[in-house]
């Protein structure tokens, strides 16, 4: 067997309990980051569409600074902003700035959902004497909501991977682990190798879990 | 039953609607007429609200309405309308379709809803489609839902937008079917339609509409052998 499959094989020994307990925290700061994500997505999301000029202003903004930006500069940012004022841990600092950056993008793909559904579905709905709120709720966005999933879970795996930046403020994630292990044990290469791996196995995880949803969803409808 | 009082509608710099007058009687089936771009869905749609009028008057039921101040919801409530492309909901059930609104708006109870729903879907013709979802149904068996769905609501008055437009011909029938037994029980009716034999069956009154004001109005006998509008002779020459 050639040489660096035995000291990869090594490294993966040696480092997997640590591995395994950093991947609870990649998993952790994902799904804060994809739950609060979805919740500042969908307001934002509803402020856009809204008649309001004020709501439409303030999400245009939030959505124009959030994806012109790098989300390391917003993890510092939030970091060094409010970690400083407030007391929060770094794994909350990071968790939240996931889930900010997350919002804006999301906030796009319902916006997009929602303003996707025929009008007709709309109309047909007021016709019937609903008005505009229980006209959202009940007809178009939960068919909105359909279709967002397939962007959402792409955005959620985009966070997963994302969430190995929040190592540049300390919190003890795979990629953070990964990073230590290349430097004390000078086995940068095969450290890196080992943590690519179990981003690459959360992912198809992930994407596996996706396609069962999606499909339980295709047959909902039918 | 339900009046237009001088209906003007434009959007952006074209007007669509020049200050239309029509007044429908209980119980009147009222078939609207007119080459396509006559404004005759435009009137409909401002019917319900679902356009806003510039200037002029609608009355419903002896009441007139101020759009500005009133819930609209509740207008609409009463007055139903099927659209061309049926609009049913697809994430719904052909039931839950029909009991929708009556359950969210209505706040009738699910039990008494359901029961209201498989009537209504007998009367159509549809009640072993109930557990269906409308991807399953033919055009013809989609309109027929759509018309479940807003007698649901017991309104007043119906509109129908093309409501056989989008079907294939030999499905036509099926909805025209379940319309007429709808006028025959005495459902007020305006109906925007190309289907002329319906309209000379079935109709009380059938309104030409041209460039955005009525031309002619008269019942379905005087208006194909009587016309006394130049326009309406040449409509008529081209659809018979």
């Amino acid at each position: 067997m050639p040489e660096i499959f035995v000291t990869v094989f090594d490294v993966f020994m040696r480092t997997y309990p640590g591995f395994l307990e950093a991947s609870v925290v990649t998993l952790e700061l994902t799904a804060i980051g994809v739950i609060l994500g979805t919740v500042i997505g969908l307001v934002f999301a509803l402020m856009k569409i809204s008649g309001s000029k004020i709501l439409r202003g303030i999400a245009n903004v939030y959505i124009t600074v959030i994806r012109g930006t790098p989300l390391i500069v917003q993890i510092m940012f939030l970091y060094f902003g409010i970690v400083e004022i407030y007391t929060m841990s770094n794994f909350w600092a990071g968790a939240i700035a996931l889930g900010v950056h997350n919002g804006a993008y999301i906030a796009e793909i319902f916006r997009g959902a929602i303003q996707g559904i025929d009008p007709g579905q709309r109309e047909a709905s007021l016709s019937l004497g609903m008005n505009r709120k229980q006209t959202m709720q009940r007809i178009v966005f939960p068919q909105a909501l359909r279709r967002s999933i397939p962007p959402l879970g792409n955005q959620f795996i985009i966070t997963l991977k994302d969430s190995s930046l929040v190592y540049i403020i300390g919190v003890a994630e795979i990629f953070s682990l990964a990073n230590r292990e290349a430097a004390q044990s000078y086995q940068a290469f095969e450290s890196f190798l080992v943590v690519a791996l179990y981003y690459l196995v959360l992912v198809m995880i992930f994407t596996f879990l996706l396609r069962l949803y999606e499909n339980k969803l295709d047959v909902d409808k039918a | 039953m339900i009046v237009g009082k001088n209906i003007h509608k434009s959007f952006g710099d074209l007007e669509v609607l020049k200050g239309v007058d029509l007044h429908v009687k209980p119980q009147e089936v009222v078939v609207l007429v007119g080459v396509s771009g006559s404004g005759k869905s435009t009137l409909l749609r401002c019917f319900n609200f679902l356009e806003m009028i510039n200037s002029g008057e609608i009355t419903i039921d002896g009441h007139t309405i101020n759009p500005k101040k009133e819930d609209l919801a509740k207008i609409r409530a009463e007055v139903g309308m099927v659209f061309q492309h049926f609009n049913l909901f697809p994430h719904k059930s052909v039931l839950e379709n029909v009991i929708e609104a009556p359950i969210t708006v209505k706040k009738m109870k699910k039990e008494e809803a359901k029961k209201l729903g498989m009537n209504l879907l007998r009367k159509v013709g549809l009640e072993d489609k109930a557990d269906v979802y409308p991807s399953k149904l033919s055009g013809g068996q989609k309109q027929r839902v759509a018309i479940a769905r807003s007698l649901a609501m017991e309104p007043k008055v119906m509109l129908f937008d093309e409501p056989t437009s989008a079907l294939d011909p030999e499905l036509v029938g099926e909805v025209l079917q379940v319309m007429k037994q709808l006028a025959e029980e005495g459902m007020t009716m305006v109906v925007v339609t190309h289907e002329m034999k319906f309209a000379k069956e079935v109709a009380d009154r059938i309104i030409m509409i041209d460039q955005g004001t009525i031309i002619e109005s008269a019942d379905p006998k005087n208006f194909f052998e009587n016309p006394q509008n130049e326009r309406t002779k040449q409509f008529i020459q081209l659809v018979e």
